[in-house]
């Protein structure tokens, strides 16, 4: 108790020779940078969570065929594609671990063949969208099947903005072993998107 | 306990979790369409 009064006098002293709004208060046990990622992550999860309840609501509810009547879906190439954007988790983890231990040439390489893959997978996706020989207004089906991979391609393309910053950074001989947070976030969110694929591959393409 | 927020690492570890999960989950998925 005469703690917490002492320390309640003190933040009242220095509240009096603080000028503009007061300090955030920081978590102990999270480092902002993180917190931030983790309630990012938490929304988005419940974004897709949405875009998958039409996607169920269509199949289970309502008892729709999947895919609709008279239409494929190119499991195949989307498989490939699955394999290039999993290959592109792998490439992110080698170059935050390269500059962990101080390797700049692992990073650069790690980075840009990241961002190559993200721009491949991008690249099939959009040529797919080209060839798949229907539109988004065909059927409530046709709807789900661009919605959840039109959002999808949406945080990939937003991820490769973000590799693009971290590539062009890491190149310009920023980060280091000791500090290399502009990696680590950006390699978080990449995984979450490589995940959300990886459900959305199972849930559109196989299931 | 595995956090996939705290670290790149530990998202990397549960990304490979996942990635056996969903394997898993389509071997099964195409051996049933298979089997009836």
């Amino acid at each position: 108790m005469e703690a917490a009064s002492i320390s309640h006098a003190g933040a009242h002293d220095h509240g009096a020779d603080h000028h503009g709004p007061p300090a955030a208060n920081r978590s102990s046990r999270a480092e902002p940078q993180l917190l931030g990622m983790l309630l990012f992550i938490i929304s988005e999860i419940m974004v897709f969570g949405a875009f998958f309840t039409a996607y169920f609501f269509i199949r289970v509810a309502q008892g729709a065929p999947w895919p609709a009547h008279g239409t494929t879906l190119p499991v195949g190439v989307a498989g490939f594609n699955t394999a290039i954007l999993v290959s592109s988790s792998f490439t992110i983890h080698w170059a935050e671990q390269s500059i962990k231990r101080g390797n700049r040439f692992g990073l650069k390489a790690g980075m840009l063949l990241t961002f190559l893959l993200g721009c491949s997978f991008l690249f099939i996706q959009i040529n797919e969208y080209a060839n798949i020989g229907f539109a988004p207004q065909d059927a409530a089906q046709q709807t789900i099947f661009y919605s959840l991979t039109g959002l999808h391609g949406a945080h990939v393309f937003i991820g490769l903005l973000l590799l693009l910053f971290v590539t062009i950074r890491s190149f310009r001989g920023h980060y280091s072993p000791e500090e290399h947070r502009g990696v680590e976030v950006p390699g978080i969110y990449w995984h979450f998107v490589d995940i959300m694929w990886l459900v959305v591959y199972f849930t559109v393409y196989i299931l | 306990m595995l956090n996939p927020l705290r670290s790149e690492g530990e998202a990397f570890r549960f990304l490979l979790y996942a990635l056996a999960v969903i394997v898993a989950l389509i071997v099964l998925v195409l051996a049933a369409r298979a089997i009836f």
